[in-house]
């Protein structure tokens, strides 16, 4: 007895965070389950289908799409993206002026409202009177039909991505820039090792646990792709489905098409997905770094 | 007394605990006990009206409520945490889905509606009943179609430009399609269909029936909708679609520059899409004209007042949704906010008469007035909306991907069905 209410201030002072998470946490993923095995249209009473949706959800070819549509766009931001932010960083972290400034400025994407967003790029992308097509006209390139084309789409959102986080990253690269140790890069300039050979013989490899935390957050990010897609195509991705990404298929369904238990199948479908892509991601960052000339 | 980590602990852990325990099990079932709330959408009521009618029912203690976004989401989740209810609430037209849950509403037959009844539009006060006969929703307002055109530009093109001789040109939608050709010769690079979605739209929005009947059975005979999509095609292989991307809703950057400039010379929609059109094209004012649209009479949108079964006094509830959809009331709201009204009183209404400087001196409730009055009834199903969407997505992968027409057809066709079969519609 007495022991067991020594800790209560220390458990008290822990339970506020275990409190939200049951409320917010852990009742709405046991409900989402429960919920998966209904049909319900949020108001008329519920109506219990086993495990109906789940069958639909497997041969839903709309489902598949999305999650392809998901790792493309993933694939075809992600890339551009780190390199861009690494560039970024270099720069940021070589001798620059108005370095503060820079700074701020390479992160104010990521703070912009999205509503904002959705006005200017609604009219940057536009097909016929858009500032991008006026731009490709001016250095002779045929106008792209940005929202119709399925791949001019998925190559849109993939650059709204881009814009929205470069900076982001470029800020955590750089942060990991500034904690490599200077004596190793005394040694290479005594070595004569130019720039380029600095980057990618000294630089890169230090900086590998940044990059792979970069990685692993635009992975988080890429696999919940959907604001781009909504603001720029609305609820059904647009032509072919094009930007209809796993998220945004689980919102229509549940949101806006009011098929909550179905809704709630394709959250558990992208878990799964998730999962899968976890473990990949796990392997890879286990793997033990190549050493030169190292074998086992 | 010191302020020690531990003191500090247990006194917060204390309040925590004391917070968690006085908000528990307190949520109250309407969003102002005592107070009449009403849920209304951004621009969905007057709110002059609203102020005013705040005045004037004093018992009532009438509380609006704008919510932004979408009101039907906020509504399904105060419907199923039954807490924070309305008392009274805006539904939009995909009210059937709350016909399968009318025992959360009152039913306004039992409150005097049958009174009310002949002040409104028929075909619209049905759509408010349940196919079992339960009153859920009061009219507000409708969505007539009509053909808006540039009548400068159908004169510059040599072709009947007073409403009532383009009217009379254009009954059908084949007459249409052949106008279009003629205004395509002589003025080329303009447009009369916005795209194939337009003509889908407004071209099921002229029938008896849409996909389902009143039982929510899946109509045997959907041949309404093959027509509706056949003209879409149509429209598209001879080349008289515009296809701006993202027309949707008029919301596009490419459609509003067409206005502006004139590529878009005429096109069918709803009323509610005049607001729209004068702010995005100020330039083009005293330009435009209105007429029947090509194929005859149909709605698109309008919506609903309703009255929840929590709210505490729903006889004065009624008394406030009464006054406010009043007909002196719709013709303000008409002139406020272009909401059409749903009582024919209105259209001869004097105050609304007045010749509108923007299209060109036309009064144009006239033509809407008519148009609405024609409207026939149809049954709207709580999955309309997304089948609807599902077909008019094909079409945009059609006009805008190259999809085969026959193929695309198949592939709405079955995804319809296994919307319909997940649904439990069909076996």
């Amino acid at each position: 007895m007495n022991r067991r209410w020594k800790y209560l201030p220390q458990y008290l002072a822990i339970a506020p965070f275990f409190v939200l998470f049951a409320v917010f946490g852990v009742y709405p993923v046991v409900y989402s389950l429960w919920l998966s095995l209904q049909r319900w249209n949020g108001v008329s009473e519920m109506k219990f289908v086993g495990l109906e949706n789940f069958a639909f959800l497997l041969t839903d070819t709309a489902f598949w799409d999305a999650i392809g549509n998901t790792l493309i766009i993933w694939v075809m931001s992600t890339i551009p993206m780190l390199v861009l932010s690494m560039l970024v960083a270099l720069g940021l972290n070589s001798s620059v002026r108005h370095k503060d400034f820079l700074r701020v400025a390479y992160f104010l994407p990521n703070v912009t409202s999205i509503v904002a967003m959705s006005l200017v790029f609604g009219s940057f992308f536009s097909n016929e009177f858009g500032v991008l097509n006026w731009f490709l006209g001016l250095i002779g390139v045929d106008p792209v039909q940005w929202l119709n084309d399925p791949w001019a789409i998925r190559v849109a959102i993939s650059l709204m991505i881009i814009w929205r986080w470069t900076g982001y990253n470029a800020i955590i690269l750089l942060a990991g820039l500034q904690a490599l140790p200077q004596d190793v890069y005394e040694a290479a300039k005594l070595d004569g090792a130019g720039p380029v050979q600095t980057f990618f013989r000294v630089t890169l490899p230090l900086l590998r646990p940044v990059i792979l935390f970069s990685v692993v957050m635009s992975a988080i990010g890429g696999l919940q792709i959907f604001t781009e897609s909504q603001i720029l195509l609305g609820d059904r991705g647009g032509p072919e489905g094009a930007g209809m990404t796993m998220v945004l298929y689980f919102y229509n369904t549940a949101f806006a098409d009011n098929d909550f238990g179905y809704g709630a199948a394709i959250a558990w479908g992208i878990f799964v997905v998730v999962v899968l892509f976890s473990i990949l991601n796990w392997r890879l960052v286990q793997r033990p770094a190549r050493v030169n000339g190292g074998g086992k | 007394m010191t302020l020690t980590r531990r003191r500090f602990l247990t006194g917060a852990a204390a309040l925590g605990a004391t917070a968690l325990g006085t908000t528990a099990c307190t949520s109250p079932t309407t969003a102002n006990p005592g107070k009449i709330t009403l849920w209304y959408s951004t621009n969905g009521l007057s709110e002059k009206v609203l102020g005013e009618a705040v005045r004037r029912f004093p018992a009532q203690n009438l509380t609006p409520s704008k919510v932004s976004g979408e009101l039907n989401r906020r509504l399904l989740a105060a419907l199923s945490g039954e807490a924070y209810l309305p008392d009274i609430t805006m539904l939009g037209d995909g009210i059937s889905t709350y016909f399968s849950a009318t025992d959360r509403f009152a039913d306004l037959t039992a409150l005097g509606a049958r009174q009310d009844e002949s002040r409104y539009l028929p075909w619209k006060w049905q759509a408010g009943r349940s196919p079992d006969g339960f009153q859920l929703g009061f009219p507000i307002d409708t969505g007539p179609a009509a053909l808006y055109y540039r009548h400068d530009l159908f004169a510059e093109a040599g072709l009947p430009s007073e409403p009532d001789a383009v009217a009379a040109a254009l009954s059908s939608w084949d007459d249409y399609f052949e106008f279009a050709k003629r205004v395509k010769e002589k003025l080329p690079g303009r447009y009369l269909i916005t795209d194939t979605k337009m003509v889908f739209t407004y071209s099921l929005a002229q029938e008896k029936q849409k996909y389902l009947d009143r039982q929510n059975r899946y109509l045997d005979d959907q041949s309404q909708v093959r027509r509706a999509w056949d003209r879409a095609v149509k429209a598209f292989q001879l080349g008289l679609t515009a296809g701006y991307a993202g027309s949707a809703a008029g919301e596009g950057v490419d459609r509003r520059a067409a206005w502006t400039n004139g590529k878009e010379v005429a096109f069918v929609n709803a009323s509610w899409i005049t607001g729209n059109l004068k702010q995005s094209a100020p330039g083009t004012s005293g330009q435009w004209h209105v007429c029947q649209a090509p194929g005859g009479p149909g709605n698109q949108g309008g919506s609903f007042l309703a009255i929840t079964k929590y709210c505490p006094d729903p006889q004065g509830a009624y008394d406030v949704v009464k006054w406010l959809m009043s007909p002196e009331n719709q013709a303000s709201t008409y002139l406020e906010l272009g909401l059409f009204p749903s009582s024919p009183a209105v259209y001869s209404d004097p105050k609304v008469l007045a010749p509108e400087e923007f299209f060109g001196g036309q009064a144009t409730i006239g033509v809407f007035g008519e148009i609405a009055e024609k409207v026939q009834p149809v049954y709207f199903s709580p999955w309309d909306i997304t089948i609807s969407d599902t077909y008019t997505d094909e079409l945009t992968n059609v006009e805008a991907a190259g999809k085969d027409p026959d193929q695309a057809w198949q592939d709405a066709r079955t995804a319809v069905e296994r919307l319909l079969r997940r649904q439990g519609v069909l076996a």
